[in-house]
């Protein structure tokens, strides 16, 4: 195993903690906006995790998911907020 | 602005064809991607005292905004990082209605992605007569937010109406 | 002598210290969204250090591919969550201000209780929301 495939399985582990403790606040969470804000940050990190797979096994079909995943991350949290905006009387 | 980015999207595709169907003369890689687009963009901003007098003054002076914004970036994300990594808090929050200079739609959404892109500062609303910016911001010295105010209208909202108008 | 220099490992390096340096970020990120007080801070001072982080990755990755294709896709992304990621955080501060979200004890809120007055009164929502209709 080369010293660079070793970084990037560091790297993969590294954002797999965060994913971790994001879920830790998305349980905890006191109010809902907290737990949109811990889902934008989950899409954050699995796009992080997506580019690093696709560097791990050179294939570059994987970047798609990526650009879509970005896409529909950024609808779901505003089309949440949006709903949560709505329905607060 | 127009101008700006017709010239962007003309530079961009120029070095993506040049590379990808032309015969480069170059080995492709990414400084040699972004240095053919900087130069078709140079030879585009020397054409253009012909049909856009000011675009040949103001893309100077947004090369240098966005330098500073980066720095700005970069400063205020060390910062945080700094503030996150040691056990005590160092930070004082406030909200603070910043009066607005800028009047168009185009400067106030480009003044509130700009400030909401730095970390440590959170733009919440504007007053529904436009004349106020309310901004959630983490650090105020010696609780003068005067200073904060001022940060902000001669960092980013000068130059931005120097490159607007 | 242009040819012996080794570009393969060139790439490795560059992209691996990116993807170090952002994967720091991201890291530093979510330790602060765990430590914060505030439902506020925790919003101004995270995502942004994750968008960060997310563009070091990438460019990482772009450097490594080296093509056209590549590099085009990653400065789509990286646009695109730099676009995106203020809106999304604005939209949700003003949600939460909207839904009473508590501000941490010692913020100074002295120019905003204005705001919070006629934000939370009662008949304000219709009005406004029907203005923009």
């Amino acid at each position: 195993m080369s010293l660079f495939s070793f970084t990037l399985i560091f790297a993969m582990a590294a954002l797999s903690l965060c994913l971790v403790m994001t879920g830790i606040r998305f349980a905890i969470g006191p109010t809902l906006p907290d737990r949109i804000t811990a889902f934008d940050l989950f899409v954050a990190n699995i796009i992080g995790i997506v580019a690093i797979y696709t560097e791990l096994t050179g294939n570059q079909d994987f970047i798609d998911v990526a650009i879509i995943l970005s896409l529909f991350g950024f609808l779901g949290s505003i089309s949440f907020a949006y709903y949560l905006m709505k329905s607060a009387r | 602005m127009k101008t700006f980015i017709v010239h962007f999207l003309i530079a961009f595709l120029g070095s993506y064809v040049y590379f990808k169907y032309g015969d480069p003369l170059l080995p492709y890689n990414a400084v040699w991607a972004v240095m053919v687009s900087v130069f078709i963009m140079f030879l585009l901003w020397l054409t253009s005292p012909f049909y856009h007098r000011s675009y040949f003054h103001k893309l100077p002076r947004a090369l240098s905004f966005v330098m500073f914004f980066l720095k700005e970036l970069v400063v205020a994300n060390l910062r945080v990082a700094y503030d996150i990594l040691t056990p005590n808090y160092h930070m004082k929050p406030a909200v603070v209605a910043i009066p607005l200079s800028v009047t168009t739609d185009l400067e106030i959404t480009l003044l509130a992605n700009i400030i909401t892109l730095t970390p440590g500062s959170l733009m919440i609303d504007i007053s529904a007569d436009r004349k106020f910016l309310y901004m959630h911001t983490l650090y105020v010295k010696d609780d003068d937010l005067e200073l904060v105010k001022q940060h902000v209208k001669n960092g980013f909202e000068r130059r931005l109406i120097q490159l607007t108008r | 002598m242009l040819e012996d220099i080794n570009f393969l490992l060139i790439r490795e390096i560059i992209s691996s210290v990116l993807i170090i340096v952002g994967v720091m970020f991201m890291l530093i990120s979510t330790i602060g969204l765990l430590r914060f007080p505030d439902f506020y801070i925790r919003m101004s001072a995270i995502t942004k250090g994750a968008t960060l982080g997310l563009g070091f990755i990438l460019s990482g990755m772009g450097i490594y591919f080296n093509e056209p294709d590549m590099l085009l896709k990653v400065m789509l992304i990286i646009g695109f969550t730099f676009l995106t990621s203020p809106v999304a955080a604005h939209v949700i501060g003003r949600t939460a201000v909207r839904n009473k979200i508590p501000f941490w004890q010692p913020t100074n809120l002295e120019e905003f209780k204005e705001y919070l007055r006629k934000e939370h009164s009662t008949h304000r929502d219709h009005q406004r929301d029907n203005k923009h209709l």
